[in-house]
């Protein structure tokens, strides 16, 4: 351990860097790294190399070949190009490798060498071929630039929603520029490149001149340049050995150096290094790796720094040494602690120790520092655990996913920039869902984000074994995932009939509860009647009416109707669109049921709703009638055949004497015709259609008493006997005020009502006269409640008297 | 009366948090959105405004579509360009939007959805306002509406808790019920851990109880809604009310202190209590005679403004009083009255049919006549087929010829059928599905299905005892049991089923009472142990009327109390006449 501090190097005289190696590649390169085209993805990501390009000297005899490996070095997947000459190959931030061919065409490949999809650059690179690309990552996603042989750059900020941006001419570029590359800034992509002694920033507006400020004299041209992760910085190599490093933005500077190199270097990121190696830029550091080994390099966080720096007396240190010593069993424990406590600085040295723990590659050195953190608390009487106990959890994490076999090198700060949600998708992406499982269950993530998101995966990743039978990938399927709360099978079986497996797709809709869920697909595999009982099943309308509108548009009508009658659910909801939308298609439906009544009842509604002329209603009407008929309904159809004859009647009517007839009830007619003093058409008609007798007599009654035809109603009342008595005489008299009426009529009401007639003309005296004759109890209480106050007083006591007498007897 | 709540009665949920998020999303949508600076209500014409978007907050009906299109369209043939937005409530159906896209509007109008379900019309009823649920549902069969109710279950449950103890009768009923569970199912988590506020719920269909809701209403906001019609808790009082040439709108709740002690009251009693209330008034009033400067100037300061207000309340509700005795206290209310209670009783059915048809003969009120008819089917198994016929063609005479439609409605709903010469039919029925498909089956079953909702009234009123025993005359001013609110004569079948089903918790011993209900797969229990539940909260009871609720149910189930609270939800609330209405084919 005394040198530990061995691999740091002084840079300046506030910071170290030290390198450390991840691994010892194994991967039996055939070739230099310098014959091929190399792309790693940022957080310990992929490396993907594409053997043999074209390159002049070599003629493309041989078809190259690209290979992804690991960080590690394992391999994960070989395949032969077929395609045309790639310029330029990048990893976008979901781990997809993007291949730029000359011809503007970009490739999009899955870690495991499956290809995904492609798309193209733009038409008029066509012909003027790719001469360089970039693939770059901003917080939207991974975009693709590149510089035509027309010395023109086209962009896309994120390949994930294509949008091209054809950049602006910059003047006077008749070659290649030296140098360029991509910056962000503002959310937007910009290009800056170098032509000469000049810089140019691209936006998709403009092209401007700009000048780093402080650069030093005599530049004739820049030969490399390199942003930081972050955009947040720039470093540019000139011809002269000068390197001037300063914001993006160019408006300040931070450094200069001269390395008196002039031979422009292969890549530069922040770092310049040595011979045959590949350079990473990462958040923190740089990864190189070459191709025996893979190694990081990156500047001593402050809290390794403070604790290991030779003879420092951080807190941290300090309980790093009283630790050591404690195990020794050594007093000096005690001393180095009471120093710490003196100062009162426990608590820091403790985070300090959990923090340079982090930043740890060794599972040793972590161990020894989170021991000393451990140690520390004991003497701490309220420092909050979380802080340790996270740490322990991310460390395990990260040691098991920096393992040779899953080879992701990731840096505490990487990670926790990642965050571990894009950490397990990308687990997943490599397959490796037991890991990814793990992780969840130890880190006690929710199901629905946590494993059952991560099984969902992997069943998507089963339906695609092409060589497993449908029943057994059902059932495995099945058997792993149960019903795990955010599972969503209707997603994997949306994946299955992916692959162009149906079957499986629906035994695996089988499983899903939820049976909306299960519509939609089923609807595109072109199971449209499945999917309609399944809408039915979910209860819900809308659903069930997608579904319905499918059927209608795929299947002939015969079919659709067919379908539909054995859903009664389903075709009432089509019948009350019909109702409103589509008349006819209503109708049909009807009849291919055979539903007379219904038809009839439609024909009745289309007689006074659809129809204006009389004929048209008549023969509506006479539709009506038939359907009825075959309904055997004959109660409805000899009331349709009623209506006929009525609207004829009606329209006669209103042809011979003026007014307004049609549409009136039967009963409404016969009161209008004696209004307008037409007593003998309203006889007529009431004999036609056989109006009964008691209704007649309401009828006239009421129409007379309205026109106050006393006479008439007088001689009407004795044309025979009333069939509803002479009590209604009396109150419609008394309704139209004509007291003097009614009392006619009240002596003519037979003794069952003649105490109600009696009452109702106001002759209460009488009344009572009449209930005690009765001797009806009933009688006389409702005389009694008609005695008002003192008027009444003496036929009150009558009637009580008379009660006494009945109750005596 | 106000009934007077046991001490220990529970305190009712706040129901103003409904109130609240359905404002706040509609001030969202429409000011954040769209800029809505002037609102107009959506009738068949043309719209005059000349504002360069037109915004419409509508029902999700065809018929508003229709609207909405060939206002757009008319805008396209005059060459103007607005925009258009349609903002759905309490949701969109995908129908509507295939109506616009059929009209070619689809393209031109951008569509939102308003999530307001739920009305708390008074602290303890809340509304969907969807009367035309009655006859989507329960005519056209149409279940759209389901899911709607299943959302708005789910939105009280993650507001106020699980319901521990859930109980049900009818189908669909049922259907919500099972729609309802799995929406909490896919959406777990919300309600778990909750504390339960509402201890029971129970799901109600109202054809499982049609009785009930034909009846003339006698308890006086029943009247009031009857003679006045309430509309979303208030009330359009005329002039002949307001004893001024104006007509009044009165929001008819338990903030209305005066109306809050009456409307669950019998209407022979609300006269004397309001001359009693006067009365008081007035003496209030006469106290500052007596009083000293400073004795009236806190007169004036704190109470004036209350008697005020009393005084002015008083006088509305007098004059609502008398305005319903001149309508109703005539002989023919009174004979009414005594019809309905003659055809509950089951006696003296052919007077009672006499004078059902006297009454058509008249031409009283066609949605009367209706009523009466529909009550006695119902209570008479259907009606005898000579009567069934003659009264449909005097209705038809009387009513005229459209209502042809109406009959064949109502026959469908089960509300007017015609008696089937003996039970043979169902033998019949049972033996032909043996010899036949099932397809053949279903077709058969369809067409007697008319036949299967047949009332089984009078026997389900002797097992449940809805009709009470008199010994001389009920007092209605000390009720003693929910028959009141019929005047004696009748415990509203609905409320009867709930009570003793909580009484019970569940179905057990009512199977007989299920069964002539026909709704033998359809009574349902579902109760979870849930120790978080509260005492308290076990006595409040939710109760849901899936096709409306009738003011006198509300008042029935206030009164029967006991120590519980019930809260209602109703999809509208309804009476008799908007019953029939709903059933009427009406000229368009």
């Amino acid at each position: 351990m005394d040198c530990y501090t061995a691999n740091w190097n002084p840079l300046g005289d506030s910071a170290f860097y030290r390198k450390y190696e991840l691994y010892s590649m194994d991967w039996d390169l055939k070739e230099e790294l310098r014959d091929c085209l190399v792309a790693a993805a940022p957080y310990g990501g992929p490396i993907a190399l594409l053997r043999n390009p074209w390159r002049k000297e070599k003629p493309a005899s041989a078809r190259p070949v690209l290979e992804i490996y690991s960080a590690s070095g394992m391999p994960l997947a070989s395949l032969l190009w077929k395609s045309g000459p790639v310029v330029s190959l990048g990893w976008s931030a979901e781990e997809e490798l993007l291949c730029v061919q000359e011809d503007g065409v970009v490739l999009v490949y899955g870690l495991h060498g499956d290809f995904r999809r492609h798309f193209s650059m733009g038409n008029e690179v066509l012909q003027n071929r790719v001469l360089d690309a970039r693939i770059f990552h901003t917080e939207f996603g991974s975009g693709v630039a590149i510089l035509t042989g027309a010395h023109r750059f086209t962009l896309s900020a994120n390949v994930g929603d294509l949008k091209l941006r054809r950049m602006p001419e910059v003047p006077g570029l008749q070659s290649a520029p030296s140098c360029w590359t991509t910056v962000c800034q503002d959310r937007v992509a910009h290009i800056l490149l170098a032509v000469g002694p000049d810089l140019y920033l691209l936006d998709h507006a403009a092209c401007s001149a700009v000048t780093p400020p402080g650069l030093a004299p005599g530049v004739s041209s820049f030969l490399q340049m390199a942003v930081s992760f972050t955009y947040r910085h720039l470093a540019l190599f000139t011809d002269t050995g000068y390197i001037w490093m300063g914001t993006a933005s160019l408006k300040e500077k931070l450094c200069e150096f001269n390395c008196n190199i002039r031979a422009p270097p292969k890549q530069m990121v922040w770092f310049v290094l040595d011979e045959d190696s590949y350079l990473v830029p990462e958040l923190d550091g740089v990864r190189v790796f070459s191709r025996s080994t893979h190694e990081f390099l990156h500047e001593v966080p402050v809290a390794s720094e403070e604790i290991f720096k030779i003879a420092s007396m951080a807190p941290g240190a300090l309980l790093l040494e009283a630790q050591k010593e404690y195990e020794k069993e050594s007093q000096k424990a005690d001393e180095y602690l009471r120093e710490i406590q003196e100062l009162g600085q426990l608590p820091q040295a403790v985070q300090q120790c959990i923090e340079a723990a982090g930043h740890e590659h060794w599972p040793d050195m972590q161990k020894s520092l989170l021991r000393a953190a451990s140690f520390g608390k004991c003497f701490l009487d309220r420092f909050p655990p979380d802080s340790f106990v996270r740490m322990c959890q991310d460390l395990r994490v990260l040691n098991a996913i920096r393992d040779y076999h899953i080879g992701i090198p990731l840096t505490y700060s990487q990670y926790k920039q990642l965050t571990i949600q894009v950490l397990l998708d990308r687990l997943v992406l490599r397959r490796l869902y037991p890991l990814a499982i793990q992780i969840c269950e130890y880190l006690r993530l929710p199901e629905v984000q946590g494993v059952s998101r991560i099984l969902a995966h992997w069943a998507c990743y089963k339906v695609q074994q092409k060589d497993v039978s449908d029943e057994d990938v059902a059932r495995a399927i099945n058997q792993k995932l149960g019903d795990t709360p955010g599972v969503s099978y209707s997603d994997i079986a949306a994946r299955a009939y992916g692959c162009g497996r149906t079957e499986l797709a629906i035994k695996l809709l089988e499983y899903e509860p939820r049976s909306g869920e299960q519509v939609p697909l089923l609807l595109k595999m072109k199971r449209s009647k499945l999917a309609l009982s399944k809408a039915i099943e979910s209860g819900d309308t809308d659903l069930v009416f997608t579904v319905l509108l499918h059927l209608k548009n795929e299947l002939n009508r015969g079919d659709f109707f067919m379908t539909l009658r054995n859903q009664p659910m389903a075709l009432s909801l089509y019948r009350q669109f019909c109702k409103h939308q589509e008349l006819e298609t209503l109708k049909d439906l009807y009849n291919q049921d055979d539903n007379h009544q219904e038809l009839g009842s439609f024909h009745i509604r289309a007689s006074y709703a659809a129809e204006e002329r009389i004929e048209g209603r008549v023969a509506a009407l006479q539709t009506a009638a038939d359907a009825f008929y075959k309904a055997k309904n004959e109660f409805a159809a000899k009331a349709t055949e009623d209506q006929m004859r009525l609207l004829r009647l009606q329209r006669r009517l209103e042809d011979e004497l003026g007014g307004q007839f049609l549409d009136l009830s039967l009963h409404d007619t016969v009161t209008t015709l004696i209004l307008s003093g037409q007593n003998k058409r309203a006889e007529q008609l009431a004999r036609d259609f056989r109006i009964p007798d008691k209704r007649l007599w309401w009828l006239k009654l009421t129409a007379l008493a309205d026109l106050e035809d006393w006479e008439e109603l007088e001689k009407f009342s004795k044309s025979k006997k009333s069939p509803i008595g002479y009590l209604p005489f009396v109150e419609i008299c008394m309704k139209q005020h004509n007291k003097y009426e009614a009392k006619k009529y009240a002596s003519r009401v037979g003794p069952e009502q003649k105490v109600k007639a009696l009452l109702l003309v106001g002759d209460v005296a009488q009344a009572a006269d009449v209930a005690i004759e009765h001797r009806n109890e009933t009688e006389m209480s409702l005389v009694l409640s008609h005695c008002t106050g003192a008027t009444d007083g003496a036929t009150a006591d009558k009637i009580q008297r008379a009660r006494a007498q009945a109750q005596k007897k | 009366m106000a009934f007077p709540h046991r001490p220990d009665a529970p305190e009712l949920p706040d129901f103003s948090m409904l109130k609240r998020l359905a404002r706040d999303q509609l001030i969202y949508l429409l000011e954040q959105q769209h800029e809505v600076d002037k609102l107009y209500k959506v009738e068949n014409k043309p719209a005059l405004s000349s504002s360069e978007q037109l915004c419409f907050l509508v029902r999700p009906r065809i018929k508003n579509m229709r609207y909405i299109a060939s206002l757009v369209n008319a805008d396209k043939m005059a060459g103007r360009t607005r925009k258009y937005k349609v903002i759905f409530s309490p949701q969109k159906f995908y129908a509507c939007e295939m109506v616009l896209e059929e009209e070619g509007v689809y393209g031109d109008v951008s569509c939102d959805e308003w999530a307001f379900s739920l009305l708390p019309l008074d602290v303890d009823l809340l509304s969907m306002e969807l009367p035309e649920f009655f006859r989507d549902y329960f005519l056209e069969g149409d279940q759209r509406w389901i899911n709607t109710l299943a959302q708005a279950l789910h939105l009280l449950s993650t507001l106020y808790g699980p319901f521990p103890n859930c109980y049900g009768i009818g189908r669909c009923a049922k259907m919500s019920y099972e729609l309802w569970k799995r929406l909490e199912e896919e959406e777990d988590g919300e309600t778990k851990g909750r504390r339960p506020e509402i201890g029971h719920i129970f799901l109600l269909d109202r054809d499982v109880d049609f009785v009930t809701a034909l009846c003339s209403q006698v308890v006086y906001e029943g009247l009031v809604d009857d003679t006045f019609r309430i509309k979303c808790g208030s009330v359009d009082f005329g002039p002949e009310v307001t004893s001024s040439d104006k007509s009044l709108k009165v929001l008819l709740n338990a903030e209305d202190k005066v109306f809050n002690e009456i409307r669950n009251e019998h209407f022979s009693n609300v006269f004397g209590f309001l001359s009693q209330k006067a009365r008081n008034l007035q003496a209030q009033y006469d106290r500052r005679r007596g009083m000293d400067i400073k004795q009236m100037k806190n007169f004036v300061s704190q109470e004036l403004k209350g008697l005020k207000q009393e005084h002015r309340l008083l006088s509305l509700h007098i004059g609502a009083c008398e305005s319903i005795m001149k309508k109703k206290t005539k002989q023919d209310f009174q004979e009414l009255i005594k019809t309905e209670h003659a055809l509950l009783e089951g006696f003296n059915i052919r007077e009672s049919t006499s004078y059902i048809e006297e009454h058509i003969d008249r031409q009283v009120s066609p949605i009367e006549s209706l009523r009466l008819m529909c009550l006695l089917s119902i209570t008479e198994n259907g009606l005898i087929p000579k009567d069934y016929r003659s009264l449909k063609t005097q209705y038809l005479q009387s009513y005229g010829p459209e209502h042809l439609l109406t009959f064949s409605n109502l026959r469908r709903a089960g509300l007017l059928t015609e008696q089937a010469p003996g039970d043979t039919l169902t033998a019949v029925e049972s033996k032909v599905s043996k010899l036949v498909t099932d397809k053949a089956a279903g077709k058969i079953t369809d067409a007697f299905s008319s036949l299967a909702k047949r009332s089984n009234f009078r026997a389900i009123s002797k097992k449940l005892n809805l009709i009470p025993r008199v010994d001389g005359e009920y007092d209605l001013k000390v009720p003693r049991d929910m028959a009141y609110v019929f005047s004696g004569a009748y415990v509203p079948l609905s409320c009867r089923i709930i009570e003793q089903v909580l009484e019970r918790r569940g179905w057990q011993g009512l199977d007989e009472v299920v069964r002539l209900l026909n709704c033998s797969e359809l009574a349902f229990t579902d109760m979870t142990k849930d120790d978080k539940a509260s005492s308290e909260s076990l006595r409040l009871i939710l109760v849901v009327f899936l096709g409306g609720c009738t003011f006198s149910e509300i008042s029935a189930l206030r009164f029967l109390g006991r120590g519980y609270r019930f809260i209602f939800l109703t999809t509208a609330v309804t009476n008799s006449a908007r019953l029939m209405e709903a059933m009427s084919e009406v000229k368009a």
